[in-house]
Order: C-alpha cells, then structure tokens, then sequence
C-alpha cells in the first residue's frame, strides 16, 4: 500500500476468518455489541449468516407480486381493447370478448413482467453493479471469510449515544480480534476509478 | 452445526395409537356409509352408484398417490421428506379396500356406464367402434389387474421401507431407488387408463387426450394436502418433536401451492383445446358443466379449488403458519372433492349439483374406511421411517 492510500478515508475495519463458523459467531457478537454498520463477506452462501447478521425479510417478494399483477393486467386489457374495441372482428364465431384465448398471454405477461422486475429490483436492492467499491481482498472469492464494520460515511455525523456503539478504528480492530479474526486491519477507500 | 448434534438426539416417536375412541368414530363413520348405501340403492339407486363411484375414485386415488409421492422420494434421493415419507406411504393400506370397492362396482356398471348396455350401444356408430375397448368384461379386467399390480408395488416398496426401521439397511433404500421408476412408468399408463375408464367413460361419446392427468393433478393436489394435515396432527401432538421443523412444513406448503398451479394449468389447457375447437362432441362435457346449477360449481371450482388456495399459500408466512396450513389443506380436501363431483354428476344430473343425505353418508363412509386402513397401518409401523439414512440430515434440514 502506497501512502497515497493512506490519504484516502477510513471506511471500516475487515477481519478474516478461514472457517464459517467462526464468521458467523463472530458476526452475531458484532451485532449484539450494536455497531451501526456492519457486513460480511464469503465466498458462497453461509447458513445462518443471516439470521446472525439481523437482516429483515427483504421486499423482494411485494415487487414480483405487485410487478406479476400489472403484467397480468395489462395483457387483459390490451387484447380487450385491440380484440374487442379498436379493431372487432368475428373469429370463429365467438365473442369479441374471448378471454378465454388470452388467458396463456396473460399468463405469460404475468411471468415475464413479475421476472424482470424481480431481477431488476434485486439489482437495485443490493447496489449492484458496484461501481464505488473494489474487492477488499481476493481471497473472500475464494477461501476465507470476512467481516467489516464499516465506519460511517463521511459526512455522515456519528451518532455515539443512544442505540449505537460508536465506531473507533482501534475498539472495532480489538473487538473483531477478540471475536476470533485471524487478521484484522483497516479498511481505505479504494474507488474504481 | 449440523455436525455439532449427534445421532443421539434422533427420537423414534414409535407407532400411532389412536384412542379407542377415534377408532369407534371411524367404525361408525364406515357403518353409517354401508347404511346409506344400502338405503340409497334402494331408494335412489343412481344417485347411490354415482356417489360411490365418485368416493370410490376419490379414495382411490388418495391410497395410489401415497405411493406415488414415496416413490418420487426415492427416486430423486430426496433429502426434505425423509421425516414425513412414511406418513404418505400408509394411504396405500387402503389400496386393498379400493381393490374391493372397484369390484363391488362391476354391480352398478348398469346404472353408470350407458355403454354396458348392448341396447344402447347398437345403431350408435361412435359407441360400436368402441365397443370393444368399453365392454365389461376386459373394463373389469384391465382395472383390476392395475389395481392388483398398484396393491404388488405398495407390498414390495413400503416392505422394504418398513423394514428398513429395523436394521437401518441401506440396501433397502437402494431397492426402493431401483423399484420407483418402473413402478412411476407403470402408474402414468395404469392410472390414465383407470381415470379414462372409471371417470371419463361415464360420457362414452366425449374424450379428451389430457383427461388422465386432469385427474392426476387432483390425486396429487390430495395427496400433498393429507399428507401435510397429517403431519401437522401428529407435529400437534408432540410425537415429531425434533423431527419435523417449519421447513419440512414450509416444503410441503410449497408443494401445495405448486400443484394449486398445475391444476389450474391442466384444467384451463383442457377447457381451452375444446372451447377453442368448438367440436360438438368434445364441447358437450362443458356445456353441461356451465348450464342449470352448474355453472356455480365451474365458477367455485376456478375460485376454490385454484385461487384461494393460491393467495392463501402465496405469503411465506403462511406456509410456515401450522394453523393457515391445516386450513388450506383440509379446503383443499372438499375442493378436490366437489371437483369429482363436478366430474362424475353432471352425466346423470343435468340440473344442477346433488348433495344430500346419500353424498355426504357414502362420503363419510369411505372417510371411515380410509382412516382405518391408514389407522391400523400406522398403530403396526413407526410413523417416522426411523432407519432411513437421509433421516439425520433432514432432521436439520434449513433453508438456503
């Protein structure tokens, strides 16, 4: 690391774990001690590791729904208005109002708008792509296990009283250490760019 | 984690004793069914035989599907169902009682099937031609033989399940892997074939292509339904303590919920083919359904048996809710139900629906004779598959 680095802010301080067990006891002791900001880092799915981190139910599934209803409605309505109001015509004798042939439509427009906006709204939701932030280590895609409490933004005031533990780089470098985290340094800003 | 819980924990929660109180219940359930069968058939003799033919396949149904479930089980090594596979194999103790009911059947051929009458079926070209597929000796035949094969399989495979309790065998799981496939091919051809002759032949003229697996979607819709009531009962009572979890439960909510679909996706493909096509012979089956009183079980049928259930089970919370569950599945139970009925009446009913005295008697009556087979299964074998060597890590079965 360059002493240009160094200049950069502070955005956290990162533990390395070689076991996800350890990662997940450790991130339940760094919610229950309440730091603001915290977030772990693994190379696939851990078990349990939300349930320790403390994160909600996503609103994900009100998306999909909301999304697959639209999709489902707007299929009826469009082949109602060119079948039935725009353009009649007579086909094979029925109704101009044949729902029953839109319906695999309407299902399909269900799909496609309830799909594609579950995947864009997963996008938005966890803030990919990424474009601020590089990866803190390569190792995290591949053997070890992390956990950064983040100090928090600049700008942003700390707000020690209260709920929150106050983040300081030398108690959070002591408290992962303590969590068991092989090593444990501070985090700089690197942006993409 | 799953390797910090030893082995040790596992509780075999041994067989079901059911009080002798129930048992009483379910013998006068049966009783009342014989009665109201014996007086329907002296009364109302139509009406009786299409309510038994209807409970018949019903419960048929129900037995086969447990078998089908447990051999899906093995054939895709499931992991999830290791601590509530047992529960769907004990339906096929009544596939005995279904073999008997399709031959007291042979009795009411006459008043159900048009096509048993040589009157009838003479100077009617579309029935002469079928004439020697729908005659009643090899419709006896045919289906007794797909009863008898369904009744060899349930012996063979839930044996060896059965037995492996005991000795923890791996080998018998492995049986099970080799037996499920054959037995799988088997049962798409015998059941379709017993769904056209027993259901889809009470109107010889009409015919659709998917008929066999309209009537699968609704077996299995019970199965899984039954099967997760089931297990909720005995999840009640404390005897899967450390077995069953709200994932097992959130497993089989989706379960129901993903054939809540596929039913609602064959049945609107079957009505979509014949609507579109508007041919004579295939649109009589859903003109009678959409005329007189009809068309209110159609519309519930679209409502109750497909919607409901889907927004009922769409929430996750909901699958994971013991209570929404059981509600759900025991709703889904009378749809399936009303669905048969909606199946069978209309041949002879072209008004509107029946339900009456004789219905709701020949249905409890074979509810009783169903909980008693599955009853006395489950007080002889454990109603966990104990020796089941997925059993262990199912039991800590989580969630991705």
């Amino acid at each position: 690391m360059s002493n240009a680095t160094m200049e950069r802010p502070l955005i956290g301080v990162i533990g390395f774990f070689d076991e996800p067990g350890a990662l997940v006891q450790a991130t339940q002791k760094v919610r229950d001690a309440k730091f603001r900001s915290f977030d772990a880092y693994t190379p696939y799915p851990v078990h349990g590791l939300e349930a320790a981190q403390g994160l909600k139910r996503s609103p994900l599934p009100y998306v999909t729904l909301v999304a697959g209803i639209t999709g489902c409605s707007l299929a009826f309505l469009f082949q109602y208005w060119t079948s039935a109001v725009d353009w009649p015509l007579i086909v094979g004798g029925k109704p101009f109002n044949s729902w029953p042939a839109w319906v695999p439509i309407m299902f399909e427009l269900t799909v496609l708008f309830a799909g594609l906006s579950t995947v864009a709204a997963m996008f938005a939701f966890n803030g990919l792509p990424n474009i601020k932030r590089k990866s803190f280590d390569p190792s995290l895609t591949r053997d070890r296990f992390a956990l950064v409490i983040e100090a928090p933004a600049t700008g942003e005031e700390e707000e020690g009283r209260g709920a929150h533990r106050k983040f300081e780089e030398v108690d959070a470098s002591q408290f992962l250490k303590q969590a068991g985290a092989g090593e444990v340094r501070a985090l700089y800003a690197e942006g993409w760019f | 984690m799953a390797h910090a819980h030893g082995i040790h924990e596992l509780k075999n929660p041994g067989v079901y004793r059911p009080t002798s109180g129930f048992r009483m219940v379910l013998m006068i359930f049966a009783a009342l069914g014989i009665a109201t069968f014996a007086a329907g058939l002296a009364l109302q003799p139509t009406r009786a035989w299409a309510s038994f033919v209807h409970n018949h396949f019903y419960f048929m149904s129900l037995a086969i599907g447990g078998l089908f479930f447990a051999a899906i089980q093995w054939v895709t090594g499931a992991m999830w169902s290791a601590p509530i596979r047992r529960l769907s194999e004990s339906f096929t103790a009544y596939l005995p009682v279904a073999l008997v009911t399709f031959v007291i059947l042979y009795f009411g051929i006459h008043d159900l099937y048009v096509w048993s009458h040589a009157d009838h079926v003479k100077g009617d070209l579309v029935l002469e031609g079928k004439s020697g597929y729908l005659s009643t000796g090899f419709f006896m035949i045919r289906n007794i033989i797909a009863l008898g094969l369904w009744v060899y399989f349930a012996r063979k495979m839930i044996g060896n399940s059965t037995a492996q309790d005991a000795t923890k065998e791996v080998g018998f799981t492995l049986k099970n892997r080799a037996l499920a496939p054959a037995f799988l091919i088997l049962f798409a051809l015998t059941y379709t074939m017993a769904s056209f002759d027993q259901m889809m032949s009470l109107d010889p003229h009409w015919f659709s292509t998917m008929f066999g697996v309209y009537c699968f979607a609704g077996l299995f819709y019970i199965v899984l339904a039954t099967t997760t009531l089931m297990t909720l009962y005995l999840k009640r009572r404390g005897e899967l303590e450390g077995l069953v979890n709200d994932n097992h439960l959130h497993d089989l909510g989706k379960f129901m919920f993903a054939f809540t679909v596929f039913y609602a996706y064959i049945g609107f493909s079957q009505f979509l083919l014949i609507w579109y096509a508007n041919l004579p012979e295939e649109t009589m089956y859903y003109l009678h359904r959409l005329h007189g009183n009809w068309v209110w079980v159609s519309l519930f049928l679209i409502a109750g048996k497909f919607l409901v259930p889907f927004f009922l089970l769409l929430p996750r919370d909901s699958k994971r809710n013991p209570r929404v569950l059981a509600g759900v599945a025991m709703f889904m139970l009378v749809a399936h139900w009303i669905d048969l009925m909606w199946v069978v009446q209309p041949e002879f009913f072209k008004e509107g629906p029946r339900v009456g005295w004789i219905e709701l008697g020949m249905t409890v009556g074979f509810i009783g004779l169903f909980g008693l087979a599955v009853t006395r299964f489950l007080s002889k074998h454990n109603v966990v598959a104990i020796g089941d060597p997925r059993l262990e890590e199912s039991v800590f079965h989580h969630h991705q």
